[in-house]
């Protein structure tokens, strides 16, 4: 059995804290509902007990009503329980998930240097979502195992303790069968868990590669193989689940051991003549069922906390949100004309590799452009990095207009910049959306003019719906030309003053390029530019553009040519 | 419900198992409706004598029973599921040319797997309670029946209205809100992975709060659609609870004039509406079960889009591929990708095809595998068409590297012996070698036996690319289609994967599919596509 880290452990208790916590309600309703199955059966006694005994403590008619109103009163506990559970699951998720979701936003893209963006995603949805029972059925059953059964052997206790001597026995049974069989059957079922999980897991990889196998022509192999591996896991499982299965064994012992002893010790005071009471013989009998349900609830859900393990591990190893920032200083920068100057700026990723930078300085005036050039791992991109506060730099200032952008809230530097990456990203939605999504509140007419400056005519031109067209998942692809033009008209439509090109081009084809480039260079004239690019091409932006080129190589900057 | 019957029906092989589970199942239905029965019945002092031997028999065996019905029936469902399972796989393999797999379709399949294993609850939760439902109904009215013929049919009345009636009205409602249900966590899914991809675009554009709203609102919608679905099931839960009260409460009045046998008889009644007690809630689940199968038995059972021919021409000896005036669109209301292409690719032959992206390299690769078929014109394999060709056969010809190609979650040998399965020891090493990756595969303590996905060995996609590449290179076929298969890698790296195949790769024709050259490559012809035709290039 894999060992669970603390951490992992800790976050666990931290949840079961607050979700026993939220948990009262379904726990209240529960225990009401025990207590209006404990009326129906006393009254269903008394009627039952009419039929030995003509008196009966209770007249029939009072007796039949009573039991049709806490009939109707259960039903309506019984929809509310269902509504509070679902209430109790539905408020877990959406703290977890807005929690989960914040820090990894907070986060930020340093974060894609560690983890792939699917399985983020995975963690964000399904964990989370598969979290549901811990919360709305788990954390009360373990409440109501104890409360329940304790709350009827009270009232058994006060009618026929020896009655509620045997429900006692019979009910720590359980528990302590559980406990001999016991841990060891806990232990199994998260093993089946786990080997269920992990069979999943292999279909789901076959599925994925399905175009791979099926090329190569392996698809009777691979379907022979995922059949064998299911009828091997089986096996495995079974063997688990026969021991897994012996702690519902205990509970059903329990349940017909209480039942039978109190049948037959009923029915032979009942042959020697001595049942005085046959009313309370019959209302213990009829709260038996009563008795074990919360423990039947309660294994019923064990499936639940193994789900609550699985996602432990991985929601609590989520970057921690930061304390709230104390209100520093806002400083405000003149948004025309900005100067960006790094003054003995160095980065370090990993203590255990080189710098990504060290001791770089430079300065570009308003309106400049400088190409920053290098082979990739030079540094380049960490500049761009810093600029757009993805990462901070581990020492040396970089300021804006004199102004350090450590000091500047994240917001008032996003707005200052507008960037341009090698494979812009597009939500699924219309170009037209993915276009606003750099100005919000931007007019038709804004986005129409960014989109014609990006020159996205060319291509929009030949679909049905022009810039309304859907885009994304499952809409319709674009090609990295076509998509780095939406780029482009978002940076036109944010209009910022400083322009951030980390090799915009880098992965379109020589045609294409030239295209783009010159919707580029239309799109720096005015702006203080930083572009980077590697040493071929960097070459060629020289000398279209002018500008000044400063050289990386290891973190450093080895030369600056062109007019400072 | 016709969806979840097609589903049950693949599972006829398993018949034997399904049965004994089932069998096993009414058995102990009706050992606990016994056991309650008789202790009810130990009051009548006219079975006082035959009671007590009842309990002790009835007693042991509910619980023996329950054992082993738990047993049989989780043996026959991962039985019947792996079964599914298989039967799911080989349909969609055979249906990949319909397009699933060739885009991006991996949230697609990850949904469909999902609608897979949402068939766990079929067989347990809803066929075996239906049918100790059936069996109960009868027992009921005969052992009612002979002592009060009007509470046996009220008692009918009431059993059917909560065991069939109302798990069918639930059943209905929640197909319904299937479809919507998966829409919404599709949704949210998406939002979700928008958000995590986008990141840089999330920061640069400061829209932490806009997006983290998105979500916010997609899992709304998604907790909504989930609420309806509870809502119908507690309805229908709360409806069989009444039926089964009232059916008590009839019995507890009508049993006064049986005396002592009234007792078993609000017994039996209790007992025997305990057991259909989670019917209407399997019916909701029945209902997302058949939401689900249908999209199932779509993916695996619709149309095949390119069958192979009834009679295919045996593979010919020669391995020139020649385009012929092909024109082909991805649906008709797609602009064309190709228009009169032409192309001559004579065995051996080192070529080149360049073009943007959106210019149809895949595409071409595409129709080669026959992955797609041209609305015009025709491909041909050593002067046959590969439409008379079997799939099989013609991509045992044709191999292809591509951003879609998998690595498993399997060892690095298994991973290579997909593309070569009596592939030796050596020739592992030798492509490994080539695609330069021996190295690191040579530092691990477990070598070629290394898993892939166990944490510690996990490969950087640089390495990824290039064991993919290895695989690619072991493959017997005689022409390779190597759609930018540099992608990922850095510049370094990529100047020596191409030196390394001008030196490899004897006879083999290889297709370089690129959107530029480095210029190491040593290529007998460069073509560039454009205007959906390949145009010879200057090398």
């Amino acid at each position: 059995m894999e060992k669970t880290d603390p951490g992992a452990k800790l976050w666990l208790a931290d949840q079961a804290r607050i979700g026993r916590r939220a948990a009262w309600p379904l726990v209240a309703a529960g225990l009401a509902g025990t207590c209006l199955a404990a009326g129906q059966s006393f009254f269903a006694a008394d009627l039952l007990g009419g039929m030995l005994t003509p008196s009966a403590p209770v007249a029939p008619l009072i007796a039949a009503i009573g039991f049709a109103v806490l009939a109707l009163l259960r039903a309506g506990v019984g929809v509310a329980t269902e509504g509070l559970t679902f209430r109790a699951g539905a408020n877990a998720r959406r703290r977890l998930r807005s929690d989960a979701l914040s820090r990894l936003l907070d986060a930020g893209p340093a974060l894609l240097h560690g983890a792939h963006s699917a399985e983020l995603a995975a963690t964000v949805v399904d964990r989370i979502e598969a979290l549901d029972g811990f919360f709305a059925r788990w954390l009360p059953a373990a409440t109501l195992a104890v409360a329940g059964p304790a709350l009827l052997l009270l009232v058994v206790l006060a009618l026929d303790p020896l009655a509620a001597l045997v429900l006692l026995v019979t009910g720590l049974m359980v528990p302590i069968a559980m406990a001999l069989s016991g841990i060891g059957a806990g232990r199994a079922a998260q093993r089946q868990f786990t080997a269920m999980t992990r069979l999943q897991t292999r279909f789901l990889d076959r599925m994925r590669g399905i175009a791979t196998i099926v090329l190569n022509g392996r698809i009777e192999d691979e379907a022979a193989a995922l059949g064998r591996a299911a009828d091997e896991l089986r096996r495995r499982t079974m063997r688990v689940l026969r021991v897994a299965f012996l702690s519902s064994v205990a509970l059903d012992c329990a349940a017909a051991a209480a039942l039978v002893i109190l049948a037959l010790r009923a029915g032979s005071a009942l042959a020697a003549g001595t049942l005085a009471a046959p009313t309370i013989s019959l209302f213990v009998l009829l709260l038996v069922p009563e008795y074990f349900a919360p423990l039947r609830g309660f294994s019923a859900a064990y499936q639940d906390q193994f789900q609550a393990r699985a996602a432990a591990a991985q929601l609590s190893t989520l970057p921690p949100l930061p304390a709230p920032a104390p209100p520093r200083v806002v400083r405000n920068v003149a948004a025309s004309g900005l100067t960006v100057a790094f003054d003995n700026v160095s980065l370090v990723w990993d203590p255990a590799r080189p710098p990504a930078l060290s001791n770089v300085s430079f300065r570009v005036s308003p309106g400049e452009t400088l190409v920053l050039a290098g082979p990739s791992g030079a540094g380049k991109s960490s500049v761009i990095e810093i600029l757009l506060g993805f990462v901070r730099p581990t020492s040396g200032r970089v300021t804006v207009n004199g102004a350090d952008i450590a000091e500047l809230v994240p917001a008032a530097l996003s707005r200052l910049t507008a960037w341009i990456g090698q494979r812009p990203v597009l939500f699924a939605g219309t170009l037209r959306d993915n276009i606003r999504f750099a100005r919000p509140e931007a007019s038709e007419a804004e986005v129409d003019e960014a989109a014609r400056f990006a020159r996205m005519d060319s291509f929009t031109a030949g679909l049905p719906d022009g810039l309304d067209t859907i885009v994304g998942e499952g809409g319709h692809g674009l090609s990295g030309g076509q998509a780095q033009r939406v780029a482009i008209a978002r940076a036109f439509l944010k209009s910022a003053p400083l322009l951030l090109l980390d090799e915009p081009t880098a992965h379109l084809d020589p045609a294409t390029e030239a295209e783009v480039l010159e919707s580029l260079r239309r799109l720096t004239l005015g702006r203080t530019v930083i572009l980077v690019s590697h040493s071929v091409a960097a070459h060629e932006f020289n000398a279209v553009w002018g500008g000044r080129r400063l050289d990386l190589r290891a973190g450093r900057v080895v030369s600056a040519r062109g007019a400072a | 419900m016709k969806p979840l019957l097609r589903i049950v029906a693949l599972w006829r092989g398993r018949a034997a198992w399904l049965v004994l589970g089932l069998l096993i199942s009414l058995a102990g239905s009706l050992a606990a409706i016994g056991l309650t029965t008789a202790s009810g019945a130990i009051f009548a002092t006219g079975v006082i004598l035959a009671a007590p031997v009842w309990l002790r028999v009835l007693g042991p065996a509910r619980v023996v029973l329950r054992y082993l019905e738990r047993l049989t029936t989780h043996d026959a469902l991962f039985r019947a599921l792996a079964d599914l399972r298989v039967w799911f796989f080989r349909g969609l393999a055979v249906r990949l040319a319909g397009g699933l797999g060739m885009r991006r379709a991996g949230d697609v399949l990850a949904r469909l797997v999902g609608d897979i294993e949402a068939q766990d609850v079929v067989y347990m939760r809803i066929l075996i309670p239906l049918c100790c439902a059936l069996v109960v109904l009868p027992v009921l009215v005969i052992l009612i029946g002979a002592r009060d013929a009007w509470l046996a049919a009220a008692l009918a009345l009431l059993f059917v209205t909560a065991a069939f009636i109302l798990p069918a009205w639930a059943a209905r409602g929640a197909m319904a809100g299937g479809t919507s249900l998966a829409q919404a966590i599709a949704g949210l899914r998406v939002a979700t992975l928008d958000s995590l991809m986008g990141l840089r675009e999330v920061r640069a554009f400061g829209a932490e709060g806009r997006m983290l709203a998105t979500v916010q609102s997609r899992e709304a919608a998604l907790i909504a659609a989930q609420r309806r679905h509870m809502r119908g099931g507690a309805i229908a839960g709360a409806g069989a609870f009444l039926c089964a009260q009232s059916a008590v409460l009839l019995a507890l009045l009508a049993g006064k004039a049986q005396g002592a046998a009234g007792i078993a008889l609000v017994f039996l009644v209790l007992a025997a509406f305990d057991s259909i007690a989670l019917l209407p809630r399997a019916g909701a689940q029945a209902g997302l079960a058949a939401a689900a199968a249908v999209r199932v038995l779509e993916a695996a059972e619709g149309p095949l889009s390119l069958p192979d021919p009834a009679n295919p021409t045996p593979l010919p000896p020669g391995s020139a591929l020649r385009f012929e005036g092909v024109g082909f669109r991805w649906s008709p209301d797609r602009p064309p990708v190709f228009d009169g292409l032409t192309l001559d690719i004579p065995k051996g032959h080192r070529i080149a095809l360049l073009g943007p992206s959106g210019a149809g390299k895949s595409s071409l690769a595409a129709l080669a595998l026959r992955l797609a078929a041209p609305q015009q014109g025709r491909i041909l394999l050593g002067g046959v068409d590969i439409a008379n060709l079997a799939a099989a056969d013609l991509r045992s010809r044709i191999g292809w590297l591509s951003q879609s190609t998998t690595l498993f979650d399997d060892t690095i040998r298994a991973n290579l012996l997909l593309a070569r399965p009596d592939a030796s020891e050596e020739a592992l090493w030798a492509v490994l070698a080539q695609a330069q990756i021996e190295q690191a595969v040579r530092a691990l303590p477990e070598g070629l036996d290394s898993y892939l996905g166990e944490a510690g060995h996990r490969f950087s996609g640089g390495q990824s690319r290039r064991l993919a590449l290895a695989r690619a290179l072991l493959s017997p076929a005689r022409i390779l289609i190597l759609d930018e298969p540099c992608a990922g890698l850095d510049a370094d790296t990529e100047r020596d994967f191409l030196t390394t195949l001008n030196a490899t790769a004897d006879e083999r024709t290889i297709i370089l599919i690129a959107h530029r050259l480095t210029g190491v490559e040593r290529l007998d012809r460069i073509f560039r596509l454009s205007g959906g035709r390949a145009v010879a290039a200057a090398g």
